[in-house]
């Protein structure tokens, strides 16, 4: 499964300044957003933004690195196929 | 010697009075319905000898059959489920002068669990003591006007997960804590004490704790509030209720709501 990123800044209102989006497919299924020092013991963290149709969760996870938060995003692509 | 013993039950009094205006329980009931004296007397003793609990510590869990019923002297305590996926739901806080289900104990099995947030003194009331205490017409009134709160409580909260923005979930939360803490002697004009965490936050107004940092730092830069080392400063008391759409009357706490 291979998935793309796009660089994007999006308006969370605050220092995040570095957010990815993901696509699969050439469909958009998440927003990736790094987390800015205001977060703390998160700060540097990768945080689900958002995520479409099988990647959306209710309670939306934060990752390590980008290798982590896209193998998640495949695990939930593929789970619920 | 008499002008010693009279001196003595002064202090006596003085102490005894003390106790009554420091007990969150008592505070709380009589907020709600005048208590004769035996009873004010029958509350005190309840709270007696609490325990001394850490923050994180399980006071009884879902499916375990209620025994007795929890009273919380000091400390922030909560109602909570867990999904099999370990996401927790927060249901309502336990401050101090709250207690668990005055009925609980006419169930099979608890559905959902408490636990501490913070340490906490906690008394456990034996279910033969409250059958006791609701032979006491006042008492067992201000115990179901307690329980009734407690479920217009729920009703606001379930509004706030349900219906606003994720700022003003805890605007609201912290309105209604303010008065809440205020009407057990805990909180002043201008803030009170918040020993519970950002997780704990999130997990009581259905969202991650990075949502939670955005919003306490949205709150902050309209100047309504000030979180710092666990303490919560209102820095616009009507500003922070307007943002909130807040409204006391579900608390039902007569005069105290307008303090």
């Amino acid at each position: 499964m291979s998935l793309r990123l796009q660089p994007i800044q999006v308006a969370t209102g605050d220092a995040d300044q570095e957010s990815q989006l993901v696509f699969h497919d050439g469909f958009l299924v998440a927003v990736l957003v790094r987390l800015s020092h205001e977060y703390e013991d998160e700060a540097g963290k990768w945080y689900l933004e958002v995520g479409f149709g099988r990647v959306n969760t209710a309670t939306p996870p934060t990752f390590t690195d980008l290798g982590e938060a896209q193998g998640w995003i495949e695990q939930r692509l593929t789970r619920a196929a | 010697m008499s002008r010693l013993a009279c001196g003595r039950a002064r202090e006596i009094m003085t102490d005894s009075k003390r106790e009554a205006a420091g007990n969150p329980l008592l505070r709380k009931l009589e907020g709600f319905v005048p208590l004769p004296e035996a009873d004010r007397a029958a509350l005190l003793k309840i709270s007696e000898n609490p325990q001394v609990v850490s923050a994180g510590t399980d006071l009884i869990r879902e499916g375990e059959p209620p025994d007795g019923m929890f009273l919380i002297l000091d400390g922030f305590a909560c109602r909570y489920k867990l999904r099999e996926n370990g996401a927790r739901q927060i249901m309502a806080y336990l401050v101090p002068g709250d207690a668990g289900d005055v009925d609980g104990p006419l169930l099979r099995a608890m559905d959902h669990s408490i636990c501490t947030l913070s340490a906490c003194k906690v008394a456990r009331i034996a279910p033969d003591t409250i059958w006791n205490l609701l032979q006491r017409p006042a008492v067992a009134a201000a115990l179901r006007k307690s329980t009734l709160v407690d479920e217009a409580t729920l009703r606001e909260w379930l509004l706030n997960v349900g219906r606003r923005s994720a700022p003003e979930r805890l605007a609201h939360l912290f309105c209604e804590l303010h008065l809440r803490l205020r009407a057990v002697g805990r909180a002043d004009e201008n803030g009170f004490e918040l020993p519970i965490t950002q997780y704990d936050l999130a997990d009581t107004t259905g969202q991650t704790s990075v949502h939670v940092n955005r919003s306490l730092r949205e709150l902050r830069e309209r100047g309504l509030i000030k979180l710092r080392q666990r303490h919560l400063t209102i820095l616009d008391l009507p500003g922070l209720r307007q943002f909130a759409e807040f409204k006391s009357g579900y608390l039902h706490l007569g005069d105290q709501a307008a303090a």
